[in-house]
């Protein structure tokens, strides 16, 4: 399903060409676990030893982009179907999906619809959103709310119980003074929903742009996040996921960890590492290597999330 | 009783006047929700910065990936070919790589006076 390991002549799951192909697109090329509230990481491929079989998988996807026609990706639509395709072959069924935003390109009824559409091809049809900014900047979200924000909260925030974890759902990215955003109604809301859990219960939140400084000069990042992580802090396992970057990293501070996710639909450039972050167009044999989605495992007991991203390269 | 309905007539042209009249402190608030995502004003993002566009041509920002087509579309940045743009990319250059528009008149205006509120 990756195409990370070709050669694994020292039987270590990650070979030379693959782990460089990994470190240069994914920048990590890491999967990692938190067990009892201390992290540890691994290479794409290594086996984990001793896991337990999850009680719980989910799966992220993100930025699909559906209207996007350039040329880094002129067939959006094709690499989200491929990304579902992929899902529905995994060998354990996820009990949901994330999608952490950007459903579509330019926030179109007819966007909106194909990417409903894709979607009904997923077996699991438990499917939670929350907007990007592409999805709500034209209309202050209305077209998306109508569509998928049913029940929510504001702009589109909630949350949720499934099995033993409490997900929260928010929206960084209707007010964007140079970077993503919460507002004080949200953080407020926040701060309620927690108060009623145990500190001992698995949060996972997702959100479209990171709530962590990945790289504020390209406002990818979320103003007021500090004060969000603040509340979050009490709880023995946290983990933050997010989209908008198009690409993996990672950061584990404390009790929480943060990860963002590939696109499935086209990449973005390393911070800094362009004038600018915008659609970056990689040989067209390569594009399938740098998007794909994000697997999330929680095993009870253990309050152990283990994160695995898989490109949608053959 | 002329002069009095010349006199509220006269208060409402001038409310209607007020009202519509761009205000670039509302322009300010439209501008981060409707193109912060992409613009900043003196930071390149997925747009190009765009402090003093007012005068600018287009495709002139320095250091900006434009598409060809905003390169080669020799327009000068102002009132009405701002409010063109914003109302429908596409149609005023077609094949640019602009995600989004702003379908409300008032914000365009709005937006356009605070952009015009930056020249200075």
């Amino acid at each position: 399903m990756s195409k990370f390991i070709i050669h694994d002549h020292s039987n270590d799951g990650i070979d030379r060409r693959g782990f460089l192909n990994c470190m240069a697109w994914a920048g990590t090329g890491v999967l990692w676990t938190i067990s009892g509230g201390v992290p540890s990481s691994r290479l794409f491929g290594q086996k984990p030893s001793g896991t337990s079989k999850a009680d719980m998988t989910f799966v992220q996807i993100s930025d699909s982009h559906i209207g996007f026609n350039k040329p880094a990706n002129p067939d959006v639509t094709g690499t989200l179907q491929v990304a579902i395709d992929r899902i529905n072959a995994l060998d354990a069924q996820p009990d949901l999906i994330l999608h952490t935003g950007d459903l579509t390109h330019s926030a179109k009824s007819a966007e909106f619809d194909t990417l409903a559409q894709s979607l009904l091809s997923s077996k699991q049809k438990q499917i939670f959103y929350v907007p990007g900014e592409h999805d709500i900047s034209v209309d202050d979200g209305k077209a998306y709310l109508e569509r998928f924000g049913k029940g929510t909260q504001g702009k589109g925030w909630y949350s949720f119980d499934q099995k033993s974890v409490h997900f929260i759902g928010l929206v960084n990215s209707a007010v964007l003074e140079g970077m993503g955003k919460l507002g004080d109604d949200q953080l407020t809301w926040l701060r309620n929903d927690l108060k009623k859990l145990s500190k001992s219960t698995p949060i996972v939140v997702f959100a479209h742009i990171p709530l962590w400084a990945v790289y504020p000069e390209w406002g990818w990042a979320t103003s007021d996040s500090v004060q969000a992580l603040t509340y979050l802090k009490p709880f023995g396992s946290v983990t933050v996921l997010n989209g908008h970057i198009h690409q993996v990293m990672q950061k584990v501070e404390g009790n929480v960890a943060f990860h963002s996710a590939m696109s499935t639909a086209f990449p973005q450039p390393a911070p800094g590492k362009a004038p600018s972050p915008g659609p970056m167009k990689v040989p067209t044999e390569q594009l399938k290597s740098v998007l794909g989605f994000t697997s999330v495992h929680s095993i009870s007991g253990k309050h152990s999330l283990a994160v695995v991203d898989t490109s949608l390269g053959a | 009783m002329k002069t009095f309905i010349v006199a509220i007539a006269s208060v409402f042209v001038v409310c209607v006047m007020a009202s519509s009249a761009p205000d670039a402190v509302r322009g300010k608030e439209a501008f981060e929700k409707r193109c912060g995502g992409c613009h900043g004003l003196d930071r390149t993002k997925e747009g190009p910065m765009l402090r003093k566009i007012f005068g600018r041509r287009s495709g002139s920002a320095a250091g900006f990936p434009y598409s060809d087509a905003v390169k080669n579309s020799r327009l000068i940045w102002d009132e009405q070919t701002l409010d063109k743009w914003l109302e429908d990319p596409e149609k005023l250059i077609p094949n640019n790589d602009m995600a989004t528009r702003v379908p409300d008149a008032t914000d365009r205006a709005n937006i356009i006076a605070y952009l015009k509120s930056l020249n200075v």
